[in-house]
């Protein structure tokens, strides 16, 4: 008998722990999954928050030329200044009906006229921004309203790193109870098995040739845990990407581009081998004593 | 394989199970262990399958030192050993077959030559309706023989054979004497049997260790009847 039958005939004689030490891996990765699928989203937000510009002036409307140059200018002078883009009223109007190519509703009402003009400002150094705030808040008589990027980012960069913090925590003790999980059923497999291991060891079998099948066996609930805890967090969020994403537009939430997905799926099978086969030398090494 | 062993004792607590055993056996001897119950024969079996230490002394199988041997030592000596256990320990969810096929494969016989072994040595030991029965569908002479089997499969240097005729109908003890004498012959195997049976034991005049409380009182040839 092969070490691949003998662990089958292993993973049939006790099919509920078996069960059992499957669902704790398949639950483990499933939470991994559905994570970095979040997590994967949260950053497409951040960045989209971050590719934006930091800081824009919009303009009171009817300013002449020189005075928008000389604002232009000023603006220069600051130091830390990355990129300063004049988004005219015309411009505006172009990226507004981008924006809402889907609803002509909002659109057909709309032109440049009651678009405001404005500067779009990106820095290298983000205590300028509060600078540019303080002075040109205080200039109503060319400036109309300012929006400040830094607190949604700052806010959204809070909300990200806490999401990310609680799933990491929530990730390590889950995977943490399927671990033990895996050692003590491992450990209650050979123990079932007390009296085989010994005769086996008494005509001759190494000590390796007793845990071999227990060991394919943990390499089997990692990867069957991961394949299955990958598929059905993948299958959830494909049911659900539409709605996500639709809530987070123009954002894709959920972005499940086939590199991103194969990677994904091959990290966690290379994860859950490599966890089932250590739970499982952990549990062997701690219960074949003979 | 020479087994010797010198002035070795095993204690459980306080109780001596063997005392100063000091003896030497030569590759191919046919040698009765023979002693009333308790008296240490199954002990001595064991520290030479090396599944108990000895608590002083030395026992040396060829060239390992089973008291000093590493594990991987003491697990190829163990391969070249056929044991038949008075308790037969054969895996209980294996068939007969399965279990015979587990040696071979511990052994790693040629995986080619598997099937055709197991045949044989079933064959030897007329149970070929058996073979694919479990432990607990067999009776006692039965499983005997299947134990038996086990060990020959492997074509070892040492058998071990504790009680071997202790399950079985007078037929059948003389059948399986009549076969380890015959693969003592043909194959220079050590054979090491310990039994009460001493119709036996006499008429094959071959070498016997007697042992009482632990120690060794006889160690002597005897002449076969004819």
């Amino acid at each position: 008998m092969s070490p691949i039958q003998t662990t089958w005939h292993h993973i049939r004689r006790s099919p509920f722990q078996s069960l059992i030490a499957a669902i704790a891996m398949f639950l483990s990765f499933f939470f991994i999954s559905t994570f970095v699928i979040i997590n994967s989203g949260l950053s497409t937000v951040l960045k989209y928050f971050e590719t934006k510009p930091e800081i824009t002036l919009f303009l009171k409307d009817g300013l002449d030329t020189a005075t928008v140059e000389n604002l232009q200018k000023d603006l220069s002078s600051y130091q830390g200044i990355k990129e300063i883009t004049f988004i005219s009223k015309e411009k505006a109007l172009t990226i507004y009906k981008e924006q809402n190519k889907n609803n002509p509703l909002l659109t057909e009402m709309v032109t440049a006229s009651i678009l405001p003009a404005s500067f779009e400002i990106t820095v290298s150094e983000p205590e300028v921004l509060e600078k540019i705030y303080q002075n040109y808040s205080t200039k109503t008589n060319i400036i109309d309203e300012i929006i400040y990027q830094k607190d949604i980012i700052t806010s959204l960069l809070n909300w990200t790193n806490a999401t990310r913090q609680i799933g990491f925590a929530i990730i390590i003790i889950i995977a943490s109870i399927s671990f033990l999980t895996m050692i003590t059923i491992i450990g209650m497999k050979i123990t079932n098995r007390k009296d085989e291991i010994k005769i086996s060891r008494l005509l001759g079998a190494s000590s390796f040739y007793v845990k071999k099948p227990f060991l394919l066996e943990g390499i089997i609930y990692g990867l069957v845990g991961s394949i299955f805890g990958f598929l059905f967090s993948f299958l959830l969020a494909l049911i659900f990407q539409k709605s996500i994403n639709s809530f987070f537009q123009p954002i894709d939430f959920i972005n499940l581009n086939i590199n991103f997905c194969l990677i994904l799926l091959f990290a966690e099978i290379i994860t859950g081998t490599l966890l089932g086969f250590i739970a499982s030398w952990i549990g062997a090494k701690r219960y074949i004593k003979f | 394989m020479k087994i010797v062993f010198d002035q070795v004792d095993k204690k459980f607590g306080i109780v001596y199970a063997l005392k100063d055993i000091s003896f030497e056996i030569d590759q191919g001897e046919f040698v009765f262990l023979v002693g009333n119950s308790g008296a240490g024969k199954s002990t001595l079996l064991k520290l030479i399958l090396n599944q108990l230490k000895p608590t002083s002394g030395k026992i040396l199988l060829g060239d390992i030192d089973l008291s000093r041997g590493n594990k991987d030592d003491i697990d190829n000596t163990r391969r070249k050993i056929g044991v038949v256990f008075q308790d037969y320990q054969l895996i209980a969810d294996k068939t007969i077959e399965e279990n015979i096929a587990l040696i071979l494969d511990i052994v790693n016989y040629p995986k080619e030559k598997i099937q055709s072994r197991i045949d044989k040595v079933i064959k030897e030991v007329n149970l070929g309706t058996r073979r694919f029965l479990f432990p607990s569908q067999l009776a006692g002479g039965e499983l005997q023989r299947a134990s038996l089997a086990r060990a020959l499969a492997i074509e070892p240097e040492v058998i071990l054979a504790d009680e071997p005729t202790g399950n079985l109908d007078p037929e059948n003890s003389w059948n399986l004497v009549k076969l380890l004498k015959d693969i003592n012959k043909e194959n220079n195997t050590t054979i090491i049997m310990t039994t009460h049976n001493n119709e036996i034991v006499e008429s094959m005049g071959k070498r016997v260790i007697k042992i009482n409380e632990g120690e060794i009182v006889k160690d002597y040839n005897i002449s076969k009847k004819s």
